[in-house]
């Protein structure tokens, strides 16, 4: 017997109740964990499993929750031993019977990044340790998951070192999301997309209150589902559970119309509860489910159903921008995180995300990049690179379903992309160009669009999951070229069934007033079929189009999001008209002084009419810069006072920046610093206050993040020879970092002058850190604030 | 499990480092917005445990003995702010620092107002009992590494999402671990203050003549 055949044979599947519960009133003994006993007391384990089966279960789970070398450490046991004996234990229980042994993995125990430290790869490690050690299982089940991050890391660890078969469940709160903010759809989708045999829920709530957990769960899979509920709640003085046998069972049956086929017990259930399920059940018909949503992708939290026209933010991409290419360059990941929240600001359902650079590792900062914009943003991602490779690693250490941007009809493309396509779970863009470029008529292009939909689908990609981009020509170029893509897309869609997807403002270079000929191509595009139109969703204009479409198509009902939108644009406006108006009184000092952010600008911009900018600078700006400081210091202002009032001489930094690039003079940075909160530590707003105080002050920044190897901090400053470092740590226990990362420093030939002293500066902070303890682990400066870091820099750097 | 309706401004301002700068309109209407939007995202949680002597398994240390001294239980309790909340403070790092500061402050205020919350319910449990304050993993010589075993009892990383990482920092960040002993006699109520915090050579309060709000660390 195995999954397959028991999913095929039988009308439901019984797993079984609770193991901890039963151990609990055992009243069996052991040091840190449970799964101790199944060394320790494997009579009473195999009792367990034989409890449930007896009572009907066809499948049990070990007992190794926790049985990974994190949870395990404290227990002298190795995960080897444990988990070969608990899967002895079942096997010995299920001797004689048709039942199956499942290696039950549970949580880590630690958070992922972006929320807690532990990194995708170790996490995957963990898992695979486990699962290695559990090859002797029918089948493996992860539980009680509250990161879908972490348990695609579990799930590619299942995939790639084992062939059994996975089932996979989450815990939801009674807000319908798991602790991290996981929705079941997200999970539904990502989870199907990544290659399981079954999902659903475990743990936390009852059977009663799962009904829109998975009514949810359900639209998005074609999946047979799994509900293993707690019985109710625990009573905080008894202990005992509120949802008795009977009508645990009966709540399990009026999830039945969902397609649930998978049934067992969570927390504080017994064979009990398994016995009247199978009674239950015993005359029902299981009712097959078929996924009812349209193609969609999604983040951990956010679902986009490509049901109606998505607008895909295209701000994420160094060609043709020098800020962004300098960025990327500079490893300044948050310019990056600011374009992506403007770009959801101004309207984008999805972003895209290119970070080709020839002088960066791509693959790198793809990582980078993913994670984190993931950690700020709920937008789902499209992954756009022309290497396989770098998409590779972007899909991998996505949270959610991605789309792959892109494949295209060239025999190489379609060998390397498609198979990633598959193997996680993501939607594609398939370009409609092959070896021999773009082909000028429709019918040539939308037969390449078949020949990728027919390669996808012998892979097992849903044609669905297939968006095809008949690719926007420039008009000026050829004018006949805008009637071939729309003739194509049209064809694309209505024939191919396919979603379509277009890159829009292409067509109008060489254009004047290029804005009116991308809105009047975009809503041509709209009417021919267009899904994914890839635009600039900080023009309002262009994104106003695709919800005027909406409207106009009837996929806005009563033209309510289209309303809600312009009114939110309408309370924005008012407030940045009035600025420019105010600003005419504003001198320089006092909008710095105070932290007019807007008004200093302007009055930058006046001042340059009449003075020169190094002039301003020495003599308007500094000055205020200083005042600012020098209240703080007397504690007469705020911090956040003091920051906006550095941010506004930032803003007007940015106006003179402007102003000298147009007139060829000086550059204005006073030199470069890099900033890190060091390995182990992830709290980090210590270092982003000292970062925007230094940005503002005029100093380039290398913010290289939070939990930094002391070997990045190194060879960032050899890369790009700079000579000031600044490092945070919060914790006593991550001094020990800060300690390792100025070793390292100091012991760096090539940071070293001729006579072997150093050539870095060195300047730390951070709550636990003293004087004495900086100067005693080698620092050249201790800062007890911002402020003191600002002077520091001015100190060294000047 | 429980709603907070308005958070604890003073205190926020006091993280500030504000103790004696007069709030101007600006600063109110930040306070004011940032206090908003991080309500509406805080999905606070707190679990509790009731342990008897002997107090093993949370005893390390000179200090907590002591401050366990002369009680017959001790409740073990955590409290976070939740997931949510932790983004807001990361996004607004990224959009705007003053803002990021400010609801920093004001989200350490939330998990003190949640600690409060699980005081209050403890005392309704436990009517007539005295309770010690909140001591915590840090204070003193009480170390970090106890967390582990406070989450551990709690099973806070299953109940409420609440973890540790290898470096004994919480996840969620804005989150507490601490004990409080109860006792049905009269105990010496020592209080939380400078006597026993960790930072107290580094504080920033006390280097300005201030305090976190928790200074007084004479018996009642």
């Amino acid at each position: 017997m195995d999954l397959k055949t028991l999913l095929q044979n039988k009308e439901f599947v019984l797993l079984d109740g609770a193991m901890g519960t039963l151990i609990q009133k055992s009243g069996a003994r052991y040091d840190h964990s449970p799964e101790t006993l199944n060394l320790t007391r494997p009579e009473l384990i195999q009792s367990f499993h034989r409890a449930y089966i007896e009572a009907g279960a066809d499948i049990v789970y070990t007992n190794t929750f926790g049985a990974n070398a994190y949870k395990l450490a404290e227990s002298g046991c190795s995960v080897e031993e444990v988990i070969s004996a608990a899967v002895n234990n079942a096997r010995a229980a299920a001797e004689g019977t048709d039942a199956l042994v499942a290696l039950d993995i549970g949580p880590v125990g630690m958070l992922l990044e972006p929320a807690g430290s532990l990194r995708f790869e170790e996490a995957y490690d963990y898992f695979k340790e486990q699962i290695l050690a559990g090859s002797g299982a029918d089948l493996i089940v992860f539980e009680t998951m509250t990161d879908l991050l972490e348990l695609k890391a579990a799930v590619l660890a299942a995939k790639e070192n084992s062939g059994l078969p996975v089932l996979a469940t989450m815990t939801f709160e009674r807000n319908g999301r798991t602790f991290t903010g996981v929705s079941p759809a997200a999970a539904a989708l990502t989870l199907s997309g990544l290659g399981v045999d079954a999902v659903g829920v475990n743990c936390s709530l009852g059977p009663d209150e799962l009904e829109p957990v998975i009514a949810e769960m359900t639209r998005f899979t074609g999946l047979p589902l799994i509900v293993k509920a707690n019985a109710g709640l625990p009573d905080p003085n008894s202990n005992e559970y509120s949802i008795l046998p009977e009508r645990f069972a009966e709540c399990v049956l009026s999830l039945l119309p969902y397609g649930v086929k998978l049934v067992g017990g969570c927390c504080g259930t017994t064979p009990d509860y398994i016995r009247e399920i199978a009674r239950a059940l015993s005359d029902r018909r299981c009712l097959p489910c078929p996924r009812t949503a349209d193609t969609a992708v999604c983040s951990a939290s956010t679902v986009v159903e490509i049901n109606a026209p998505r607008i895909i933010g295209e701000r994420i991409n160094p060609t043709g921008k020098k800020r962004f290419q300098q960025a990327l360059v500079d490893g300044n990941i948050d310019y990056l995180l600011g374009q992506a929240l403007v770009q959801v600001q101004g309207g984008a359902e999805l972003l895209d995300v290119n970070v080709g650079h020839p002088e960066i590792d791509e693959k790198k900062m793809m990582a980078r990049a993913v994670k984190a914009i993931q950690s700020v943003c709920d937008a789902p991602l499209q992954i756009d690179s022309t290497k396989p490779d770098v998409l590779e690693v972007g899909l991998r250490c996505y949270n959610g379903k991605p789309i792959v941007n892109s494949v295209n009809g060239e025999e190489k493309s379609l060998a390397s992309v498609l198979p990633l396509v598959k193997k996680y779970g993501a939607s594609v863009v398939g370009l409609t160009l092959d070896e021999n470029g773009i082909p000028k008529s429709a019918e040539e292009r939308f037969a390449i669009a078949e020949r990728i939909v027919r390669r996808a689908e012998a892979l097992g990609i849903d044609r669905r999951d297939v968006y095809i981009d008949c690719l926007t020509l420039t008009v000026s170029a050829e004018q006949d070229a805008c009637r071939e893509t729309l003739s194509a897309l049209r064809r694309v869609k209505n024939e191919l069934g396919c979603k379509t997807v277009l890159g829009v403002s292409n067509i109008s270079f060489g254009l004047p007033d290029r804005e009116t000929v991308n809105r009047a191509f975009l809503t041509m595009a709209l009417e021919d079929g267009l899904d994914l139109p890839i635009i600039n969703p900080n023009i309002a204009s262009m994104t106003n189009a695709v919800r005027a479409y909406r409207v106009l198509a009837g996929i806005d009902k009563n033209a309510a999001d289209f309303i809600a939108a312009n009114a939110a644009a309408a309370d924005a406006a008012p407030a940045q008209e009035k600025k420019p108006a105010a600003a005419a009184q504003t001198d320089i000092f006092s909008a710095v002084y105070n932290g007019l952010k807007s008004e200093g600008a302007a009055a930058a911009e006046r001042l340059l009419q009449t003075e020169d900018a190094m002039t301003i600078i020495n003599e308007k700006l500094i000055p205020a810069l200083d005042k600012v400081g020098e209240d703080f210091e007397k504690n007469k202002i705020f911090l956040p006072q003091l920051i906006q009032s550095a941010n506004t001489a930032q803003a007007c930094f940015d106006v003179i920046k402007a102003h000298l690039g147009k007139t060829g003079g000086e550059n204005v940075s006073k030199g470069k610093i890099i900033l890190a909160t060091v390995k182990g530590d992830i709290h980090d707003i210590g270092k982003n206050i000292v970062k925007t105080l230094l940005d503002n002050y005029g100093y380039t920044v290398v913010d290289l993040g939070r939990d930094v190897d002391p070997r990045l901090v190194v060879e960032t400053a050899v890369e790009q020879n700079i000579t000031m470092v600044g490092l945070s740590a919060l914790m006593t226990t991550t001094l020990k970092s800060m300690e390792d990362t100025i070793r390292l420093i100091r012991g760096t030939k090539e940071l070293q002058n001729p006579d072997g002293s150093s050539r870095v500066t060195v300047f730390v902070g951070g709550a636990v850190l003293t004087k004495d303890y900086a100067m005693k682990i080698g620092a050249d400066y201790y800062c007890r604030d911002a402020k003191e870091s600002v002077d520091t820099a001015k100190r060294v750097l000047g | 499990m429980i709603t907070l309706r308005r958070l604890n401004r003073d205190e926020a301002v006091r993280y500030l480092g504000g103790a004696g700068i007069a709030l101007n309109e600006k600063m109110n209407r930040l306070l004011e917005d940032c206090e908003r939007e991080l309500l509406s995202v805080i999905d606070a949680k707190f679990l509790y445990r009731v342990i008897d002597l002997p107090f093993d398994a949370i005893v390390k240390g000179r200090d907590i003995r002591g401050h366990l001294g002369g009680c017959d239980r001790a409740a073990v309790m955590c409290a976070t702010l939740g997931a949510a909340a932790d983004r807001l403070l990361r996004v607004s790092q990224i959009t705007d620092m003053s803002r990021a500061v400010v609801l920093d402050s004001l989200a350490s205020a939330a998990v003190e107002q949640v600690c409060g919350e699980a005081d209050a319910l403890l005392a309704e449990r436990f009517p007539g009992t005295f309770m010690t304050f909140r001591f915590s993993p840090g204070y003193g010589d009480y170390p970090l590494d106890m967390q582990r075993t406070i989450l551990r009892l709690l099973d806070a990383p299953r109940k409420i999402g609440l973890t540790l990482n290898e470096s004994l920092l919480l996840t969620p960040s804005k989150s507490v671990t601490a004990v409080i002993g109860l006792s049905d006699h009269p105990i010496p109520r020592g209080r939380r203050g400078c006597a026993v915090c960790s930072l107290r050579e580094t504080c920033a309060y006390r280097r300005k003549g201030s305090h976190c709000g928790f200074e007084n660390t004479a018996s009642e």
